[in-house]
């Protein structure tokens, strides 16, 4: 069953960035949708990286992860001056401005073409080439993901998160630093969007920008807001539920020319239906 | 002469993107909240104008048609999907999550039924070039100027001489006040919705002429003159237009020095700056 593991090593590879934007979005309120664009620098320094140097998969994964903490902080950064509605315009600028980069910087990025020939992972001498493989990878990093995110929920700094988003102003007067929590929860975020831009880059030997535009960035906000702003369990449940999607989408005939704008416009469908008459999705609290 | 025309290019594109900044300002200052749909309503007034045109209809009645419908879209949208949300008490995020699933129904809507191959209006007249003060002007340009200042001026006509602009600024500037004098905020809220979306059916029409029909192409377009209406200050109608002047203006001189395809990078820094320096925009106190 190929096209089964296929089907959970990306979702579990989705988890990861549903959890990256659950805890900007979802939990501490920055509403970003640029995180696909994070995810695609992920991707393609892995890429470059593996392509490029002898650097062992982990360290190459391992530096990856660690710019995306830096870029992520830095895109994230402007939430701090500007509030709320203004900060959806800096996020979709970002993300125009990364799909612009991905399409246009071609020795970099191979432009539209993309880079085709990544190599797969070399762990102690083995090659994880096969998906039956390569899941083990995938599910170690959902583990460690979900690990992380699910001790910061139940630590003091997750209530700090959550007050934030109450009431910003409350948190400061109590003498705690938002900087310091925003700035550390954007880290966080990057590395989980990070991680997984080279997980995927590696599991798919191929990257190019249609993976990483605005498009994908809404596709990460309906994944968490189907299964469930705030909670551990929606960011899990989510990808699950939306891959699964488009295959039950292939059951029905729909001619292919329309196909993907047919599943984006089921995408958006969900994120209104869901708004109106559960906002707090399948397994979330209320938005 | 190069660094001229660049600079005729970019008055005229600045018309056209100073229509879609003032509509968006007209939303943004009283509703309040992020209509990212509205990139998706100026793709529907190209696309519903063109349908019209390619059944017969002369160019001023498809251009009418289009008109009318994206202003009923944008009431229809206030009414069923925004009230309803804001009446349940929905947060702001809420309800910018329901305007972006809008806006990507909406647009791959469009793609789905029309492709999203680029789509011309065919209409020869509006490649006609005449000279005027030593530069080359298409009928489409003349038409985008007349119809940008045309659409500035009415707007601010509408603004501070109409009863309903009035009530329109009393909603924006205070809510809860425009609520207990019986000003019925909810129906100003509509009725900008509609008027808002039926003037972003020009641009949405006009810039097409010349560049063809994309199912997506309001996003960008939406995204600068959103900063146009930050940058000028919210609630700004004349700050709004001039900057979108400017960075339009800005985009095309910006061609001297670097490819077109990181105009969005001038845009963004733009942005970037006014948010540093002057977050509140310019023609605010």
């Amino acid at each position: 069953m190929d096209f089964l593991t296929t089907y959970i090593v990306l979702a579990e590879i989705y988890v990861l960035l549903g959890l990256s934007t659950n805890l900007l979005v979802g939990i501490v309120g920055i509403f970003s949708v640029s995180q696909a664009a994070v995810f695609g620098v992920g991707a393609y320094l892995t890429a470059f990286l593996l392509m490029h140097t002898a650097l062992p998969f982990p360290v190459a994964v391992l530096l990856a992860a660690a710019f995306c903490v830096g870029l992520n902080i830095l895109v994230t950064l402007p939430s701090l001056r500007v509030s709320g509605d203004y900060f959806v315009v800096t996020s979709f600028g970002i993300q125009l401005l990364a799909t612009a980069v991905f399409t246009n910087w071609t020795g970099g990025t191979g432009g539209a073409n993309g880079l085709p020939g990544v190599p797969a992972p070399l762990i102690l001498g083995h090659e994880f080439t096969e998906p039956t493989e390569f899941i083990a990878l995938t599910t170690i990093g959902m583990a460690l993901g979900c690990l992380c995110f699910w001790l910061m929920m139940r630590a003091p700094f997750g209530a700090l998160l959550r007050a934030i988003r109450e009431d910003e102003l409350a948190v400061a007067a109590l003498g705690k630093s938002v900087l310091g929590a925003k700035v550390s929860a954007a880290a966080l975020a990057g590395a989980f969007a990070g991680s997984a831009g080279g997980l995927y880059a590696t599991f798919l030997s191929f990257v190019d920008p249609s993976s990483f535009d605005l498009d994908a960035s809404i596709f990460l906000l309906t994944m968490v807001v189907v299964g469930g702003a705030r909670t551990l369990a929606g960011s899990v449940l989510g990808p699950f539920v939306l891959l699964a999607l488009p295959q039950i989408l292939a059951l029905i005939d729909i001619p292919t020319s329309i196909a993907a704008a047919a599943r984006q416009l089921i995408y958006g469908l969900l994120l209104i239906v869901f708004m109106l008459f559960r906002p707090q999705g399948l397994l979330g609290e209320k938005l | 002469m190069l660094w001229l025309n660049l600079l005729i290019n970019g008055l005229v594109w600045g018309c056209a993107l100073g229509m879609v900044a003032v509509s968006f300002s007209l939303i943004f200052a009283t509703t309040r909240f992020f209509h990212v749909a509205h990139a998706a309503v100026y793709g529907l007034g190209g696309y519903v104008s063109w349908s019209a045109l390619k059944h017969g209809l002369p160019e001023w009645a498809a251009l009418l048609v289009g008109i009318v419908v994206c202003g009923l879209a944008g009431a229809a949208i206030q009414k069923l999907l925004y009230e309803r949300l804001d009446r349940r008490g929905a947060t702001h995020l809420v309800i910018l999550i329901a305007s972006l699933g809008l806006s990507a129904v909406m647009q791959n809507g469009i793609a789905a039924i029309y492709t999203s191959n680029v789509l011309q209006y065919g209409l020869p007249w509006g490649n006609r070039t005449t000279i005027i003060g030593g530069a080359l002007l298409t009928n489409t340009q003349m038409l985008t100027v007349v119809f940008g200042i045309l659409s500035y001026l009415g707007a601010m006509w509408f603004a501070h001489r109409t009863v309903l602009g009035k009530r329109m600024r009393a909603v924006a500037s205070n809510p809860f006040l425009a609520e207990i004098t019986r000003l019925q905020p909810r129906q100003v809220h509509i009725a900008v919705m509609a008027i808002g979306s039926a003037l972003v059916c020009i641009p949405g029409v006009l810039v097409p002429l010349d560049l063809g029909l994309q199912p997506f192409g309001g996003v960008p377009i939406l995204l600068t003159a959103t900063i146009a209406v930050i940058a000028g200050g919210v609630g700004s109608i004349s700050g709004a237009f001039v900057l979108a002047l400017v960075i339009a203006v800005l985009q095309n001189l910006s061609l001297l020095v670097m490819p077109g395809e990181w105009s969005i990078g001038i845009t963004f820094g733009i942005f970037v700056i006014f948010m540093l320096f002057r977050p509140r925009g310019l023609f605010t106190g």
